[in-house]
């Protein structure tokens, strides 16, 4: 465009219909379902032509036929039943305890340099290591799968909450003391609020542990659930079933994580400004 | 005791500190002496790490002096000061009219006692109609206008401003600067005043406190004669530049001493 003939600032702007569609078109949203599609058709394609035996890599098409078989008969149901009651009991008691333990934590310093050993152990620790104990103690039923989803989910959100009441901002604290605000005001006013993104956060994070508790536990001893269904299938080389469990479990695992995360990210004002 | 007319009285205020890193013992502030009369404004300015703000925490009790005596009147209601802070000490979680009246909430008054005691401050910052928005919602000038009522809802003697429009931008400030005086002149407060503007300090104060490169101590105190109300216009007068000149020409002699721009930035204010 020659300057002479033109107005300097004149700028050609797409007509509005073209504008309409480019704002429409959610790319990340088409790209990922592209890239789904495309390893869907290469599975199967893989699988269909000979290359993997399908008894070892299932594949999508088979998958479908083991869902629609077992929800159709409800064979399925009881397993996914239970393994959602441990998961939520024992994720449960966890936020219970240990968001007011994590807290209190925080409150009373001499308490936490008694725990703290004990918590960071148990952290760095994967803790269905000690299913095989608690099974022992428990039984096989529900009741040592809440013990083992509890204490995974336990140990991590205690943490977190620790962590969220030493988050506080120094310029919330001085605020609070210089208007001459009691201790258990400027705990309630200050310290608890700026804990609560570090807690979700824990939260999140516990959940997704509280699951692979459930699937552990299940595997090691149980005659139910979707841990013992994958197990079971696996032993009998029914590779469908198993990606079917698979599937069921990574379904509610994101699920439950953007559900979460959706919380999160309401309280991401509360988190102090990062200096 | 403090002499009769007198809100602050500070007498051989000494304060050091150990460096984190260094473990070495270092002087913050010489030596201050400064009395602030009842209803005065007064505004100190120095070269960044002077020890201005610091001062100030020694006056509101956030950091204890190593030396020397301070003295704040007890306000009508028995509150000696109260602070207003830079920016985000807002809590985030708070509404505006849960901020404000939160000096209220720690002096033990219930809340919906405090919340009604909280309107009238909110409406002399003209923040009428916000009373239930969070922080995050309102802009940056906004945020301290709630900031000041949120001082002044506690009614205190003598009102603590450590650089409270420093994150504004230029015009903004200036309005504030306006709506600070007016604020200032219904609230009837001695206000000590901390700024790294000298502008900012010569069209708010009735005295000008300018303190040396650290350690800090008072270089001089000088009385500005303007007429009140003052007005933005007043900044272009050949008065208000002569005050500017004689401040400016105080503090660019202690940037000399220690080499302008060099070793100032790192030694901020202690703590």
């Amino acid at each position: 465009m020659a300057a002479g003939s033109q107005p300097l600032a004149r700028r050609v702007h797409p007509p509005a219909g073209e504008a309409r569609t480019r704002v429409a078109i959610n790319e990340p949203l088409v790209y990922g379902i592209i890239g789904f599609v495309v390893v869907l058709i290469l599975w199967e394609a893989v699988v269909g032509l000979g290359f993997v035996r399908a008894a070892l890599l299932s594949s999508p098409t088979r998958i479908a036929a083991a869902a629609v078989a077992d929800f159709r008969t409800g064979a399925i149901l009881p397993h996914i039943g239970t393994s959602f009651l441990e998961w939520g009991v024992g994720f449960a008691i966890a936020i219970v305890l240990s968001i007011p333990l994590g807290l209190a934590l925080g409150a009373f310093r001499r308490i936490e340099y008694v725990v703290d050993p004990w918590l960071s152990a148990l952290y760095a620790t994967p803790t269905v290591a000690l299913a095989p104990l608690i099974i022992l103690l428990f039984g096989i039923g529900v009741e040592s799968k809440f013990v083992i989803v509890f204490l995974e989910a336990f140990v991590v959100l205690t943490v977190n909450t620790v962590a969220g009441t030493h988050s506080a901002d120094r310029r919330h604290l001085d605020t609070a003391r210089s208007f001459g605000a009691s201790r258990w005001l400027t705990f309630r006013s200050v310290i608890i609020p700026s804990s609560v993104p570090f807690v979700i956060t824990g939260v999140r994070i516990a959940a997704g542990r509280a699951i692979v508790g459930v699937i552990v536990a299940e595997f090691i001893a149980a005659n139910v659930g979707i841990g013992f269904y994958i197990s079971v299938n696996g032993a009998t080389l029914n590779a469908s079933r198993v990606m079917l469990g698979v599937l069921i479990i990574g379904i509610f695992g994101v699920i439950v994580g953007q559900l979460i995360r959706r919380l999160e990210r309401r309280f991401d004002k509360w988190r102090p400004a990062i200096h | 005791m403090l002499s009769e007319g007198l809100a602050l009285s500070a007498r051989g205020v000494r304060m050091e500190y150990r460096d984190q890193s260094t473990h070495d013992r270092l002087v913050a502030i010489e030596k201050i002496d400064l009395d602030i009369a009842e209803g005065e404004f007064v505004s100190i300015v120095g070269p960044s790490g002077c020890g201005k703000s610091t001062f100030l925490k020694l006056v509101n009790g956030l950091l204890p002096a190593t030396d020397g005596e301070i003295e704040v009147r007890p306000g009508a209601k028995g509150i000696p000061h109260a602070t207003v802070f830079q920016d985000s000490s807002l809590f985030p979680w708070y509404t505006v009219i849960g901020n404000v009246s939160y000096g209220l909430v720690c002096q033990g008054v219930p809340r919906r006692d405090a919340y009604e005691r909280a309107k009238p401050l909110i409406r002399l910052v003209g923040l009428d109609g916000f009373e239930s928005k969070y922080p995050y919602q309102l802009s940056g000038g906004m945020q301290q206008r709630a900031n000041l009522a949120r001082a002044l809802t506690v009614d205190p003697e003598l009102l603590l401003m450590d650089e409270p429009f420093a994150a504004l931008d230029a015009q903004t400030r200036e309005i504030m600067q306006v709506e600070l005086l007016r604020i200032w002149s219904k609230a009837q407060k001695t206000v000590l005043f901390i700024t790294h503007q000298i502008d900012e300090a010569i069209f708010l104060s009735d005295r000008v406190v300018v303190m040396s490169a650290r350690p800090g101590r008072i270089l001089d105190d000088i009385r500005i004669d303007l007429p009140r109300p003052r007005a933005l216009e007043l900044k272009r007068t050949p008065e208000f530049t002569a005050y500017e000149e004689q401040v400016w020409k105080l503090i660019a002699s202690q940037l000399g001493s220690i080499g302008v721009g060099e070793a100032t930035e790192a030694a901020t204010d202690a703590a």
